[in-house]
């Protein structure tokens, strides 16, 4: 490097001088990011704290209060909310890590035809979320619902399967697997793909069979990709929207809603900016914890290198 | 003997993978068969469509507004991922390269950012928007997006400008050449798998999202076609046979997206995982 000759003066100057030119060319897509990403998520926050009222030109901010909080926790449809979250989340990330890292290892070994298997795999992912909420409402139909043609030639009839709860819940839960797995099968290959064979071959000489091989050597060292995995999918199934507004609207009764349908079923249907920007605030604030929490654990790595 | 178990090996290893294949593809393939079976056998679960008919794209097309609602799509989406690259770009060259003090910080938040539930900043983002008028528009939409997917796009070119060596770089300074200069010049042809991969996923995303463009444009003439197909409709009947007409035509761009950039989106999906 060149500047290693300069003298320090120099060297420093010119360090502040690029420090300078990394700002200048990072502000624009910061700024943006800060005015329309933080900023919102911070007025939620104030939202959340006051009352607010809303009409036909504009909205107004009346003076601090608590009371959007305390009507939330009085209300036994956000807890109820808030266990569904938690519990689908557990339940389908907990389904999809499993059956994608099961995926992962048959594609690892599949020598003809991987390209094409991963494109496959990529369609669901790519798949708008809406689109497959209505494919999956066709094909769960209680009427003319292609499961139920099919259940019924083994005997079962009249399931009504999103009439019901818990199957509802379910339902959904199938419609979710089907579409993130393969994203999880990909991470997770990729994590495979990076192990050093090195280790594993020398347990085979060693007689290890591939159970031991798989529980004992390939599943720690895939921890990292797996973490990461597990983060994505817990985040993003933490704020379902989509699949539960068009596959269910939450129903039946309230039973598959998510805190991110009651938000905004409570912003845009009730027209509570209040108690809605104070869901909108707790479901951040539970991720926003959950974030920090899971990235001093796993100290996932973000950008080690710096200088 | 050895060769036989590696044969039996294969065979169940190929027997898995055509159920996986199956499980992955039957429902896709019902959405398109169904797409062109008439309204008389829409109800029907035969596995192909006993009169296959277009009707469905006919009508999807014609007498509804998909065709209005795809291309606001296009638009929202090209000029969002146009947008992205460009600030995300010189702001992953930076936050690569650049000496700049709290690197670490910036990285960290725009990953939670990227991972953060979108219902926190809908409700602000609608009352700040309508206060400037710009609910049921373009710009509205474009903007919001650029910000919501800004912090991903920075994190994969970011990771990506780590992966290519500096001589080139110094070499240009060494000629005299401009910072900006260097960086679409000589960096940006290196970097060019990485702005395709932030780039399909700047499209994907823009073009699947819903609850963001379901909040800020619910006019007709300005839906976008997740906001279109989830909000078609009757009150009793839902219209099975235009919605997967639609939705197999919007699936079009992307499918063909994915398949041209497979290896670009499988590494940005593992952008996180291989990083460290």
């Amino acid at each position: 490097m060149s500047s290693t000759v300069l003298p320090p003066r120099r060297r420093s100057g010119m360090r502040r001088r690029s420090a300078r030119l990394g700002w200048a060319f990072a502000s624009p897509a910061l700024l943006v990011v800060a005015a329309v990403m933080i900023f919102p998520i911070v007025f939620s926050v104030i939202m959340s704290a006051n009352h607010v009222q809303v009409s036909g030109n504009g909205f107004q901010l009346s003076g601090f209060t608590g009371s959007n909080y305390s009507i939330l926790l009085h209300a036994p449809r956000f807890w109820h909310d808030l266990e569904f979250t938690v519990l689908y989340t557990v339940f389908t990330v907990a389904v999809e890590m499993v059956l994608g890292t099961l995926i992962a290892l048959v594609l690892e070994r599949l020598t003809t035809g991987r390209g094409w298997m991963m494109a496959l795999l990529l369609m669901p992912w790519a798949l708008i979320t809406v689109v497959s909420a209505e494919l999956w409402a066709y094909v769960y139909n209680g009427v003319y619902g292609v499961l139920d043609a099919f259940l019924g030639d083994f005997g079962v009839h009249d399931l009504n399967v999103l009439g019901t709860p818990m199957q509802a819940s379910i339902a959904m839960a199938v419609a979710d697997v089907w579409k993130t797995t393969p994203f999880v099968a990909i991470m997770v290959l990729a994590g495979l793909v990076m192990l050093p064979s090195e280790v594993v071959e020398a347990a085979r000489v060693d007689g290890a069979n591939g159970w031991t091989v798989f529980w004992r050597i390939r599943l720690p060292l895939l921890r990292p990709a797996l973490a990461v995995a597990v983060l994505f999918r817990i985040l993003q199934a933490f704020g379902l929207f989509d699949l539960p507004y068009v596959l269910t609207n939450g129903g039946p009764g309230t039973s598959t809603e998510s805190l991110a349908v009651l938000g905004y079923k409570v912003l845009f249907n009730d027209l509570e900016f209040g108690p809605g920007a104070a869901i909108a605030a707790t479901t951040a604030l539970i991720v926003l914890v959950f974030c920090l929490l899971f990235l001093k654990v796993f100290r996932t790595q973000v950008g080690e290198q710096e200088d | 003997m050895a060769r036989r178990r590696t044969r039996k090996r294969n065979l169940g290893t190929n027997f898995a993978a055509l159920c996986i294949a199956a499980f992955v593809a039957l429902p896709l393939y019902w959405m398109v068969a169904s797409s062109f079976k008439g309204q008389a056998d829409i109800t029907s679960a035969a596995a192909v469509p006993p009169h296959p008919t277009t009707a469905n794209y006919g009508n999807a097309f014609s007498n509804y507004s998909f065709g209005q609602y795809l291309e606001n799509s296009a638009i929202v989406a090209v000029a969002t991922t146009a947008i992205v690259l460009s600030l995300g770009t010189f702001a992953g060259y930076a936050l690569a390269r650049l000496p700049m003090r709290g690197k670490t910080t910036i990285m960290t938040v725009l990953l939670m950012i990227s991972l953060f539930p979108t219902i926190a900043v809908v409700a602000p983002l609608y009352l700040l928007l309508r206060d400037i008028g710009w609910l049921n528009s373009y710009q509205g939409l474009v903007l919001a997006y650029t910000a919501l997917m800004l912090p991903f796009a920075i994190w994969i070119l970011r990771n990506f400008f780590l992966t290519i060596p500096t001589a080139m770089e110094e070499s240009a300074r060494v000629d005299g050449a401009g910072p900006v200069r260097t960086v679409l010049q000589v960096i940006l042809p290196q970097a060019l798998p990485g702005v395709f991969t932030a780039g399909v996923f700047t499209f994907v995303a823009a073009w699947t999202e819903f609850i963001i463009a379901l909040t800020l444009n619910n006019e007709d003439r300005y839906r976008t076609i997740a906001v279109g197909i989830a909000l078609f409709g009757g009150q009793f009947t839902t219209p099975y046979g235009t919605i997967f007409a639609a939705s197999a035509v919007a699936m079009l761009p992307i499918a063909l997206l994915v398949l041209v950039f497979r290896r670009a989106v499988v590494s940005g999906l593992t952008a996180g995982a291989v990083k460290g």
